[in-house]
Parts: structure tokens; sequence; C-alpha cells
């Protein structure tokens, strides 16, 4: 069954790439895909720690390569998360796409490249998926972007190249300075390395997927491919690949390395912080609506480290639906923006005007436009506030300060919206020039099913809260026992 | 007084809009001459013609019956009288036929009062209270700008501030209060409140009185290009000069029927006439001016778009956006609506195919409409030139420069830069056959 959600999508991409199938297929493979995640959700025992459908085969054991997988409530929400962003992608792409089979085909390769990541339970394994990613994304944002496609696809490619670098040279550390020598996530006792050691490797963790999240000041390739590609594949990157980098750090950085991440918490949390106040005065400073969302995700990436440096359970948990929140919102805003450009022919806050006029307008996209900009502001009732609220509530007895500025971050996320709200949606549309397409009934699925989606987990936060909160507990157990034995260390 | 081509014996214009100060000059409209923009603006005439033949009808049962009442719930259901009140220029015992058409309302009015856009005959008050009815919303809103815009010229204007008005209203005020306590007791209190009510009474007259005039000039237009015997845009232009001069010396009056007794407020021979009394100040208060409220046009306050003067307000049908917003002018909308039940099928079709067909098709015809209504001013600017000045074929240089100078002090109404102007009028929209 896990197997299924990594596999179906890669062999459909491989059909797709020899010109078999078309939207059809890959819609129908991610529609199977995203049903086996969901019905994984019925199988999952609550109460269990660890993984779960745990397997493994070894592949290549000379170099301690195997095919180990597994989940965990963090693990089963993104592949979901990605098996529904995937859907959401391939319903959001223009039907006259060019060169459509190479462009499904792509997606289903990441979609199931980034599943296979997500259930790696080995780090070479982790490894191979991580970088498999990055060949898709490549050809995605460099074939199907808009005309500085180019540049933002090679900046994307050398920032990822980074990443991997860095990645790997943890992962070997951890192989060859560990004892046992091993890459399976179950075997690596990091207590056999030095505390410093224990850091340096965090740190290159960090590094690794505070690129790929990405983490201020690892951003700058963001705007431009957000920016650049076309609104399917910005759904992709910021809903599904930037929580490759979280997710890398919950697993790799969090997980693994416990006693270093008690010791650099505090850093983490003022990094967060930073991010949230830095990514958000950035997004006030756009007059691209695209790259405004954009720019809004590297602050949304700031409250994530913020719950993970707290490391409470209620941040931790907070930080996992903030996952799953921004891919949501995020996948929204790119889809609504994306429907105005395919619309109106601009991004430019300086043009767009009026577009809630309800006869010659997108009075349902901007409406929608408005909720979702809502939702990433953390209004009540909505799921950006379930993320937001767990993580403030869970940071602030740890670290006052950072969690109250960010905070304030959530201010200037309503600032940055209210102004793309209003050039946007309000005021009145040009006399000369407002003779836009209406948007067609299918071209609003995707945005409907998102919205309700934000909507029922808002209303209903408990439905998503309870996946995560096993691990939450779990990994804040273990920093808190790191915590102790510092401050016993240090003890006369 | 039809208008004929010259060869042009002046230096071309330097205004802004010298093309459309040639046309003018050359017996054209502000409208260029397209066989399209014909074809929508004869559509929405008759589209208007049939609303607008309801219009005059309460608008005079208003004034004559309704009054001053100070609560004045069902002015929009008109008594049976009123619908087959006869016309005084259709029908076989017309004082001035200009229309074939019968002397009781249109046709297609009669249907559409009795089962509305329903299609089922309800009691007219559950018809109303659906808005499923003619809206005098918009006529009503052109009898206030009318008054509102006092002093546009004309007789009638200052002779409502006359002993003589007051008089005649005092007359009317006291009959009709006659045997209500509380009305007479109200009128004591607040005489010139009534007085003012008296006034706005007087406007509803005048009004109904102007399009009484239009409506079946507007319904021959619709049957003449029916036939093909109207075939541009001059052309229809020219029709419309030649009703305004025949119609010009018409009068305007205002009586009120006090339990069957009738009392002049604005006596018949006072002279007042329909071109100077009426269609001036109509096509200046709502072509051109209303007001800052809401309505057709987005306006700013604070960067100083509206006028210190009320003469320089410009919140008319010319200058309407169609996607208004905090705005201002006659509201157009219910218009539109009433417009729409009546389109022509070629005009529906010719919706249907352009921007998102059926649904904005209110939009594009409120395009049409502001191009019909620049086509009326155009006549209206013609008339106003056979009237005072000279013809275009004047072999006389000097009075050729005459009526260039006031064509282009017409079109200098669309040329106020400090208002923003330039921008916001519509004249150079319209002539862009793809603005809709």
């Amino acid at each position: 069954m896990l197997n299924a959600v990594i596999i179906l999508p890669i062999l459909g991409s491989l059909l797709l790439f020899l010109g078999l199938g078309g939207r059809r297929l890959a819609a129908i493979l991610a529609g199977i895909s995203l049903s086996i995640s969901l019905f994984l959700f019925t199988r999952f025992d609550l109460q269990a720690t660890g993984f779960q459908w745990e397997q493994r085969w070894d592949w290549l054991p000379q170099i301690g390569l195997s095919y180990s997988l597994g989940l965990d409530g963090l693990s089963l929400l993104m592949v979901a998360l990605n098996g529904l962003l995937t859907l959401i992608a391939i319903l959001a792409a223009e039907p006259e796409v060019k060169r459509p089979n190479l462009f499904y085909g792509c997606i289903l390769l990441m979609s199931g490249s980034v599943n296979g990541a997500f259930a790696a339970q080995n780090l070479l394994l982790f490894f191979l998926f991580y970088e498999l990613v990055l060949i898709p994304s490549y050809l995605l944002i460099s074939i199907w972007g808009s005309p500085k496609r180019d540049y933002a696809a090679i900046k994307f490619l050398i920032y990822t190249s980074v990443s991997a670098v860095s990645l790997l040279a943890a992962f070997l550390a951890i192989y060859w300075l560990g004892d046992p020598h091993s890459f399976e996530l179950a075997e690596i006792r990091i207590s056999s390395l030095s505390p410093a050691t224990q850091t340096l490797v965090l740190l290159a963790v960090i590094v690794a997927f505070g690129v790929k999240m990405p983490l201020v000041p690892l951003h700058t390739w963001l705007p431009d491919a957000y920016g650049e590609s076309s609104p399917p594949v910005a759904i992709l990157l910021g809903g599904i690949l930037s929580k490759l980098g979280t997710y890398g750090i919950f697993r790799f950085g969090l997980q693994l390395f416990p006693q270093a991440w008690a010791d650099l918490d505090e850093l983490l949390a003022w990094w967060g912080a930073i991010a949230v106040l830095l990514g958000a005065l950035a997004a006030i400073a756009q007059k691209d609506i695209k790259r405004m969302v954009a720019y809004s995700s590297i602050g949304h990436m700031g409250y994530i480290l913020l719950g993970m440096a707290a490391a409470t359970p209620i941040s931790l948990t907070g930080a996992i639906v903030q996952m799953i929140s921004h891919g949501l919102i995020l996948a929204l805003l790119f889809d609504l923006v994306g429907l105005v450009e395919r619309k109106v022919g601009t991004r430019d806050l300086n043009v767009l005007n009026g577009l809630l006029n309800p006869l010659r307008g997108l009075p349902t996209v901007s409406a929608l436009l408005i909720l979702g900009s809502m939702a990433s502001a953390g209004i009540p009732g909505l799921l950006g506030f379930v993320a937001e609220f767990l993580i403030f509530q869970g940071s602030y007895s740890d670290f006052p300060l950072p969690t109250l500025l960010s905070i304030c971050g959530t201010g200037l996320t309503a600032v940055y919206f209210v102004i793309l709200l209003n050039r946007t949606c309000f005021g009145r549309l040009d006399n000369r020039t407002a003779y836009y397409p209406r948007v067609q009934g299918w071209e609003r699925i995707p945005a409907f099913v998102l919205t309700a989606l934000i909507l029922w987990f808002g209303i209903q936060p408990m439905n998503l809260v309870k996946w995560p909160q096993p691990l939450a507990f779990t990994l804040s157990a273990q920093v808190a026992q790191a915590q102790t034995h510092t401050l016993a260390s240090y003890s006369p | 007084m039809t208008t004929t081509l010259v060869a042009p014996k002046l230096p071309p214009s330097t205004h802004p809009f010298a093309e459309i100060v040639h046309r003018l000059e050359a017996g054209g409209s502000m409208l260029p001459d397209t066989p399209e923009n014909l074809m929508q603006i004869i559509g929405i005439y008759k589209a208007y013609a049939v609303p607008m033949d309801f219009y005059w009808r309460d608008l005079l049962y208003i004034a004559e019956q309704v009054f001053v009442d100070p609560l004045p719930i069902f002015k929009y259901i008109i008594p049976e009288e009123y619908l087959k009140l006869a016309n005084h220029y259709a029908g076989e015992n017309a004082d001035l036929r200009i229309w074939r058409g019968p002397a009781t309302a249109h046709p297609e009015l009669l249907e559409f009062m009795e089962k509305g856009e329903l299609k089922r005959k309800l009691p007219r008050i559950l018809h109303h209270l659906w808005h499923d009815r003619i809206n005098m919303e918009f006529a009503e809103e052109c009898m206030r700008a009318m008054l509102w815009h006092r002093d546009m010229g004309g007789l009638l204007d200052p002779y409502m501030d006359s002993e003589e008005y007051k008089q005649n209203a005092d007359r009317a005020i006291r009959a009709y209060c006659q045997g209500n306590p509380l009305l007479m007791g109200l009128y004591k209190l607040f005489p010139d409140m009534f007085l003012e009510l008296c006034r706005q009474a007087t406007m509803y007259s005048v009004l109904g009185l102007f399009w009484e005039v239009m409506a079946p000039v507007f319904f021959e237009m619709s049957d003449l290009y029916d036939e093909g015997k109207i075939t541009s845009v001059p052309e229809a232009m020219n029709f419309l000069v030649n009703a305004i001069f025949s119609i010009a010396g018409r009068p305007i009056y205002h009586r009120v029927r006090i339990r069957g007794e009738w009392y002049d407020i604005v006596p018949k021979s006072k002279g007042f006439t329909w071109l100077y009394e009426a269609a001036f100040p109509y096509v200046e208060a709502v072509f051109y001016r209303t007001s800052p409220f809401r309505g057709t046009k987005s306006y700013n306050a604070q960067a100083n778009q509206v006028p210190v003067n009320q003469l320089d307000f410009h919140y008319g049908i010319l200058y309407a956006d169609k996607f208004p917003v905090a705005s201002a002018g006659i509201p157009p909308t219910l218009l539109h609506q009433d417009m729409y039940h009546f389109l022509p099928p070629y005009l529906v079709e010719y919706y249907r195919k352009h921007c998102r067909g059926e649904d904005d098709m209110l939009i594009q015809l409120g395009i049409s409409f502001q191009r019909s209504m620049y086509n009326v001013t155009s006549a209206v600017i013609q008339a106003g030139r056979a009237a005072f000045l000279y013809p275009l074929d004047d072999p006389n240089p000097r009075h050729l420069m005459m009526n260039r100078r006031y064509f282009e002090g017409q079109l200098n109404r669309f040329t106020r830069p400090e208002y923003g102007i330039r921008e916001a009028a519509r004249l150079s929209y319209i002539q862009d056959q793809n603005y809709r």
C-alpha cells in the first residue's frame, strides 16, 4: 500500500514520458495516489508511537542503501498533502499547456519522489528521492514558466545543489562518525557523536533544508522560482517542495539531534522570528502579486522554525499543522493568482483593480482570494489561525520575545494582504481594458476544494491536530530530556 | 433644418477633439457613423422608449394627483386612466402626430404591466414588491437633478420663485389639504416645505411633458430604421434635430386635479415652451451635471474631483463609468434593467456575441445607452447651433468660425483636466467601436 503512493506516480510519469496517456491519466493516477494516502489514515494507529507500515529491502548493502519505508503522523500528513496538491496542480493547469505529457509526467515524477522522501527510513534512500525531485522541478520551472524562467531555474538548481552537498556531508558524517555505521534511521545512535560534532552536523542539516524551505538568508531563489514558474508548478514548489525542507529539519534535525537542538534552540527561535518579519516586510514592498505571495511563504516558514525551536508539545503540533496550513493556503493563493494572471494578463498591483466587479470582474476568484488572504493572515475560524495560535501558545513560555515579534509579523501579514486585496479586488475596473474572459466552472474546482479544507480544519481543527500529536509529544520529551541532561552536566 | 456637407473653408481646428469638431461642422454627430453604432443606438432608443412611455405617464400622475402628498407610498402604481392617457403626439386625435402608433401605452409596455418579467398575472402590488416593474426611481432621479440644478436658463425657473407661482401653489395646496386637519396643520407649520414639494411636482410635470414627446420620437426612429429609412448616424441625429424643432414650441405647464377640479400652478398661458424649459435643462442636468451622489461616475472627493461650483458638475450619463464605485450621478442600473426587458432581438443577438454575452448584457447595454445619448446630445448641440448661430453651409467664414467656437465650447466640457475629465469623459472612448 505504501509502495503504491511512490511507485504509481513514478510509473505513470514513465508512461507519460513515453507519450502514453495525458492529462486524464495524470489526474487519475494522482487521484488514486491521494485515495490510497487517505485510506492509510483509516488504518493508522493513533496510540502507537514510532513508524507504521515499516518495510525494508536491502538494496545495496555494501554502501548501506536499503529501501526502508515507514510512516508516522508527520509523514502520513505530508504524503496526503502531496497527493492532494499534485491533483490540484494537475487540475489547475491550463488544458492547452504545451508538451502536456512531459509536463504531467514531471509532476507525477515529482510527486512520487516526494512521497518516497517522506516515507524513507534510510538516509541514503531519502537523499536519492530528495535529489530525484530536483530533475522534474528544474524542468517544470525552466520549460513552463514566465519569460525569466531560465534564470529562475538555474538559480534554483544552484541553491538546491548547495543544499544537496550540505545534506550529503551531514549524512556521511553521521555514517562515518557514528557507531554503528548505518544510514538506517532506526539504527543511528547520535549519542556516539561528540556534542561539537552533533552541533556541526545539525547546522549542516539546517542549512541543507533551510535552503529548501527556504529560511532567510537562504531564500533568494524563492521569489524568482515561485514568481517565474507557472501556477501549478508554484503550487507544487510552495505547497510540497518547501515541506521537504521543514520535514527534513523535523526528521533529521530535531528528531536525530535533540541534544544539539536544545543547545541551538534560542538561536533558531530568533532566526524564525527574523524570517517572519523580513518575509512580511519584503512582501509589503512587492508590486507583483505572485511575488508577494511568494514572500509571504518565507514569513510563514519562520513560524514553523519558531515552533520547532520551542519544542513543546503544543508548539511542535502547531509547527506541523502550520506545514499543512501553509501548503493548503499557499496552493489556494497561487491557484487564484494564476487565474487572475490568466484572465487579466498581468500580476502588476499598479494595473490590477476592481476584480470583485460582479459583471466584468472575477468575483468568485476575488472572494476566494479574500478568504485565502484572511486564512494566511491568521483570522480565527480558518486553518491559518489554528496553526499560528498553537505555535504562539506553545512558544511563548520558552521564547517570549521572538514569539511576540512573530505575532507582530502576523499583523504585517495582514498589512500586505490588505494592500493586495485593496489594489486587486476593490476599486474600479478600467473602462477601456476590462474585457476579461469569465472563469469557467472547472477552473474554480481546485480553489473550492482547498477553500473547503481550510474552512473545515479551521472549524474542526482536531481532525488535523490529532495526527501529529503523538510525534510532537515524543519529540518534545526527547528535547526536554536532552535539556535536563545538559543542565545536569553543568551543575556542580 | 437638415444639415448638408460642405467643403472646409476654415483651417483645421486645434482643439483636443478636433476630429469631432470637424465632424460636427460637416453635419455629423459626436458618435462615429458606423452601421454598428447606428444599430446600437436605434435599438436602445426603442428599448428606452417603452419604459419612457411609462415614465411620462407616471410623472404626470404624480405631478397632477399625488402632488404634495407627504407619504406618496403608491405613486408608482398608476391608475388605469393614466395608462390609457392619450399621447399628444401619437394616435388619430394627436395635436401633432409624430408617431404612427397608437396614442395609448405601447403594446409591449401594456403586456409587461400585466404580467411583468415573471410572465404571470399576479396582483400588481406583488409585482411591485418583487421589483418586477418599470423602475420609476431612475425617472425621479432625473427629475431631482433638474430640480437641484436650477438656474440653467429658461423662464420657468425664475417663475417658480415668483409671487404668482407662490399664490397658485398656495391655492392648490390649500385645496389639497382641505378637510384634512393634520395636513393643514403641517402646511401652517411648514409652508416652505410644501412650496418646495409643489416645485418638485412642477418638475415632475416638466419631465413628464418632455418624455411625452421623446417616447414617440424614439418609437418612430425605431420603425424607420426597421424599414430601412434611417441608414446612418447623422440621419438619426438629424431626425432628432428636426423633431426637436417641430416640437420646440409645445407648451410646458403644471396643473393639479383635486377632487375633480383642475388648479393651474404653471398655466399654459405663461407661454413656457418645450425646448427652452424642458429639453435644454434636461440635457444639461441629466446628461452633463447631475450630482456627486450615488450613480454612474466614480470620483475621489479627497482629490478635489468634486467641483466647488455646481455649474462644473460632471456626473451625467456622458461621463458615466460602466463600473461605478463610490459613484455619482443618475443611477443607471434600474434604467438598464428597464431597457433590458424591451431590447429588440437584433440587439440581444449582438450583445450575446460580445464580451460575456448574457452575463454582462446590462453593461453592454449601458455603453450603447451612452453612445445613444452622445447622439442625442449632438442633436441638441446642432439644434442650439441652428437656433442661435449660422447654417453649416454659410458662405461667410466669420460665421463658420463662430459656429466652430460654439462647437469647441461645447466639447470643452469634455476637456476639463482640473477634474480629471480629460481621462474621465467617455467621448474619446465611444470613438472606439470596441468600447463595449
